[in-house]
């Protein structure tokens, strides 16, 4: 039996160490800079009494009697001191410098520490890093967001809404009335809903009705609204579908060759960069295209809009659905379909009732990430989208082409609610079922074999999408060693001299900026993903949605509400390499928490529950059980981080600063202007060293593979 | 146990210590094509021996970023893009005018144009870029006027800017309007509507379609056409014979730029016959607004120009009136 823990701050050195670095730190980083009313002698006054009166307000009644509780006391009001001088200078200095930064958080550490070891069944450790990461998600998440959302104008919106390039639902130029063509379909909607919801007809009919109605709207609508919703609502249950074909695919008797190849393949449109894969696309598809032109003989511009934009999405996500599913069907415990086959079940049913419920929560996973990610893709309707308007690309335009920060951030916000609304229906349909199935011990995952008749089906649908995936980069390789990709095909190492000189360096910058914010993204997300599994906060929801927000939103709006946000006193932080990590890592950081959730998901509690019985502390569980566990998740969300660090587009836009220029960036201006041989050589690049990183992760993380990988 | 903690800590803290300050380069925001915006570096660090650092933005986006750093800009000074963006960002108080000494050496009609907003520092005409190979192999006549556009035969093979996203397309709607007048305007461009395969985001997009050949023709800046043409793309630029708009390029200097000096002697230097030169060899081939600079042998030279009215066409209102017009009688039309 451990003693019992003493009450109190223990562990000593923490307040003493904040108080001390609190005075020796403020004239320091005051300088000259400090001005205005508040600073000076009254404002260290103010904020010393103010800290000494939280300190108090917060010992009363938590401190034993005894002979050593003067001196906790007096401890924790040298603690409070400093907190309340930190709170000043944060408040009042022109500019917060390192340390400044450094002590606010060791000020937040140390009192989350310090109210958690009050506790007896609080580990203080944890409490003070779950108090820093929640200011910081706080911080980098919703704050910069309001920032934008401030500038909404409330009185603009009926016009916006009304606004034909967000939703023209009644077009007065044709012959047929679309609103009552999307109304019908919204009609037969309710019609199927309330014939199936057996029981729970006004849930059903109502449900169908709203379906009914965004099928029709996203049907026969145009506009930015219904053309979104088109083509997620069509790119998300194929790529999922496809997902779950190529993961059950892998996990049959497939031959191995398959699936070496889903693996390798998998990982491409992951780590490929924005905009390439549209435009190699377009010379494959387009008029003048090399399928479609040249071998087809076809002379049509069908690409360029919603056709285009679902399947250059579809070709982008599917791996991103396989990757999700495939940590859970990696985890089906064949031996429950295999009992319930004994037991005399039909396949079909083993299938209702075992495998499905059993699988539910990945495809939701899934889905709701194709959505996202989807309802978010700037790139490729930037480049495919034709003359349809998309919410994401809308932001943007809105910024850059109309010059109105009003109509931009107001399409932000329909992005954010058509974000949440798919998060609380993911929520409502697979509620809090839990279904364990890695206890920690080796088991035999997998599906089992598949039917013939669709094993083969599969491997052929897969073959179809190899080929197509394989070629568009091989298209995309050969680009860049010819004169001028799609016309002069006479070789020429030109582009890569070009890219020597200009990209290289950039190149070299980039790669540093995702490396400093893959590991944060990993170690937030883990930890952030623990706090919500496992511990008991309040408000963990409200967090959890936060975490959504910054993925959810467009990263041209979040870009955006930074400048707004962190370039006024005192952050003062754009234009610095600091400010591209942190909008990375909070871009990037609720990735790092899906895939902890889902590796938490499968841990059994009573694992942490055994730990504890034997008498460890939270922080040693978490340390000796569940790290080692995750350390495969964890792995698996520094590459992904770092990967999306590297090709994130949308949100570092607006955050460049002279001298500090991303590839990406770089990329778009290739794009736009048509360098089209040296767009080839940055995404070659850029593709190869990627594959090259994680390829030397590759063999680490099979060796740890405690089947718990799985990327988000 | 206290100092096993605390050394760490403040090892890091006097890492991050403040570094000497060092002299203090020009920033500057980039519209125009990359490679020119390259180039001014090196020939700035060995006129002046101030370093130049850029970021190029496209000319709303580079507004857009003026707008969200207005509160403590980054930025010194803007270099180049199109005209409307220069002006929106002096009205909205973000760019202040200066008047640089070579003012009176430079093209006195850009000047007139633009008044005391920005200083004008290229001009650019509309023209059509179009793909001979694609019209001969459908044997289609080149276009020669603003109507030929309308003609049935170049059906979903025309490509032009979107006005509300574009400045150029936004240029291009306004030449229209005041060659032929509002109504016969919109009506001309309802029947152009049936031709457009494409209303691209970018001002510069319609002739890398054309280039592709996935369109015949591409509405745009004709210096844009120029050097895709001379990158290899069967591409070829001509002037509507009733006249054309133009663009006059700007270069501002930033409201409370962070190194006004340095900012200063970049727009004097800018200004230079010798470095606004460097355009054509780099392949911008805008017309120069020094009268001295020689215009490239390679610039498209409109033959007929209309009086573009930028006071007018300029002013937040005209321009959402005629979008929104644009917006309800044109986009709509089924194709």
């Amino acid at each position: 039996m451990p003693a019992p823990r003493p009450l109190g701050p223990t562990g000593l050195p923490w307040p003493l160490l904040l108080a001390l670095l609190a005075w020796g730190l403020l004239p320091w980083e005051r300088g000259a800079g400090a001005s205005g009313p508040a600073s000076g002698p009254w404002a260290l006054g103010g904020g010393l009494a103010f800290g000494l009166a939280l300190a108090l307000a917060l010992f009363q009644g938590r401190v034993p009697p005894g002979p050593r509780s003067l001196g906790r006391v007096g401890v924790g009001l040298l603690q409070g001191a400093g907190l309340g001088l930190f709170l000043v200078d944060l408040l009042t200095a022109e500019a917060v410098g390192p340390g400044q930064a450094a002590v606010t958080l060791l000020a937040l550490f140390s009192l989350g520490h310090w109210l958690a070891g009050s506790t007896p069944t609080r580990d203080p450790l944890l409490g003070g890093l779950t108090w820093v990461a929640v200011a910081l998600v706080l911080l980098f998440i919703p704050y910069p967001l309001w920032v934008l959302l401030r500038t909404l104008d409330l009185g603009r919106i009926p016009a916006l809404l009304a606004d034909g390039r967000f939703l023209l639902l009644e077009n007065p130029y044709t012959p047929a009335s679309e609103a009552a063509l999307a109304l019908a379909v919204g009609g037969v909607g309710a019609l199927v809903g309330l014939l199936a919801a057996r029981g729970r007809r006004f849930l059903g009919l109502g449900v169908g009705l709203a379906l009914g109605l965004a099928v029709g709207l996203a049907l026969f609508g145009r506009g930015a609204l219904p053309t979104s919703l088109l083509v997620a609502g069509v790119v998300a249950p194929l790529a999922t579908l496809l997902g779950l074909g190529f993961a059950l695919l892998e996990y049959s008797q497939a031959p191995p060759w398959t699936r070496a190849l889903l693996r390798g393949l998998a990982l491409l449109p992951l780590i490929s960069p924005p905009f390439i894969l549209a435009f190699a696309l377009i010379l494959a598809f387009g008029r003048n295209g090399f399928v479609t032109h040249h071998l087809l003989g076809l002379d049509q511009n069908l690409l360029y809009g919603p056709l285009g934009v679902i399947l250059a999405q579809v070709l982008a996500f599917t791996p991103v659905a396989y990757m999700v599913i495939r940590g859970t069907v990696q985890n089906l415990e064949h031996s429950l379909m295999e009992a319930a086959a004994t037991l005399g079940a039909r396949p079909w049913r083993v299938f209702r009732t075992v495998t499905w419920p059993l699988l539910r929560p990945g495809l939701a996973n899934a889905f709701l990430l194709t959505v996202l990610e989807s309802l978010s893709d700037f790139g490729n309707p930037l480049i495919l989208g034709g003359d349809r308007q998309y919410l994401a690309t809308e932001v943007f335009v809105a910024f850059t082409g109309r010059y109105d920060p009003v109509e931009a951030s107001f399409y932000g916000v329909v992005l954010l609610l058509l974000v949440f609304l798919v998060f609380f229906l993911q929520y409502r349909w697979l509620g809090r079922a839990a279904f364990i199935t890695a206890t920690g011990r080796p088991s035999r995952g997998g599906g089992g074999p598949l039917p013939p008749g669709l094993g083969a089906v599969l491997a052929g649908v897969f073959l179809l999408w190899a080929v197509l995936t394989l070629g568009l980069y091989g298209s995309v390789a050969v680009g860049s060693l010819v004169k001028l990709w799609g016309f002069d095909y006479t070789f020429t190492l030109r582009h890569y001299q070009d890219f020597l000189v200009l990209g290289l360096p950039v190149f070299l910058n980039t790669l540093k900026v995702a490396f400093y914010a893959a590991v944060p993204t990993a170690l937030l997300g883990l930890f952030l993903a623990y706090v919500l599994q496992r511990q008991e906060l309040p408000g963990k929801r409200v967090l959890e949605a936060m975490t959504l927000l910054s993925f959810a939103m467009p990263g041209t709006a979040m870009g955006v509400g930074y400048v707004l946000a962190f370039n006024p006193s005192p952050w003062v932080l754009t234009g610095t390499t600091l400010i591209l990590v942190l909008a990375l890592v909070f871009r990037e950081v609720p990735v790092g928490v899906r895939a902890g959730v889902a590796g938490l998901a499968q841990v059994d509690r009573s694992l942490e529950e055994a730990s504890a019985t034997l008498g460890a502390s939270p922080l040693r569980t978490l340390a000796r059980v569940v790290l080692p566990l995750l350390f495969p998740a964890f792995l698996a969300g520094l590459v992904f981080a770092f990967v999306r660090g590297m090709t994130a587009v949308s949100q570092v836009v607006f955050l460049v600063g002279p001298g500090n220029l991303l590839a990406t960036v770089l990329l778009l201006g290739w794009v736009e202007q048509g360098q089209m041989g040296r767009a080839a050589v940055m995404s070659t690049v850029m593709v190869l060293s990627l594959v090259a990183a994680t390829l030397l992760l590759w063999p680490l993380n099979r060796r740890l593979d405690v089947r718990l990988g799985g990327l988000p | 146990m206290g100092s096993r903690y605390l050394w760490p800590w403040l090892l890091v803290l006097l890492g991050l210590a403040p570094v000497g300050a060092q002299q203090k380069p020009v920033n500057m925001l980039c519209s125009p094509d990359l490679a020119w915006c390259e180039a001014l570096v090196p020939a700035f660090k060995q006129a002046t021996g101030l370093d130049l650092r850029f970021v190029r933005l496209s000319s709303g986006e580079a507004l857009a970023r003026l707008r969200a750093e207005a509160q403590r800009p980054q930025f010194d000074v803007w270099f180049g893009g199109t005209g409307d963006p220069h002006m929106i960002a002096f009205r909205e108080g973000l760019t202040e005018f200066y008047k640089p000494r070579s003012w009176n050496q430079l093209r006195p009609e850009l000047r007139a144009a633009v008044g005391e907003t920005y200083i004008p520092l290229y001009m650019g005409a509309i023209g059509f870029v179009v793909n001979h190979q694609v019209l001969e192999r459908r044997g289609l006549p080149e276009p020669k006027r603003w109507t030929d556009l309308a003609d049935d035969r170049y059906r979903r093979l025309l490509a032009m800017p979107d006005p509300n996203t574009s400045g150029t397309g936004y240029t291009i709607l306004a030449t229209l309007v005041q060659l032929y007048g509002e109504d016969r305007a919109f009506q001309l461009l309802s029947r152009i509507h049936r031709n457009v395969a494409q209303y691209t985001r970018s001002g510069a997009a319609p002739g890398q379609l054309a280039g592709r050949g996935d369109v015949a023709i591409a509405v745009q800046f004709a210096h844009d056409g120029v050097k895709f043409a001379l990158e290899g793309y069967p591409l070829k630029v001509l002037f509507p014979l009733e006249g054309t708009g133009y663009e006059i390029g700007g270069l501002s200097l930033v409201k409370g730029a962070p190194n006004r000096e340095g900012a200063i002697r970049f727009i004097e230097w800018a200004l230079t016959p010798e470095v606004q030169a460097l355009a054509a060899k780099v392949g911008s081939f805008q017309i120069p607004s020094h009268t001295k600079t020689p215009v490239p042998p390679q610039a498209p030279r409109p033959a007929n120009l209309i009086r573009y009215d930028f006071n007018t066409f300029g002013t937040p209102e005209v321009r959402e009136r005629l979008l929104n017009r644009f917006n309800k009688e044109i986009l709509p039309l089924p194709r």
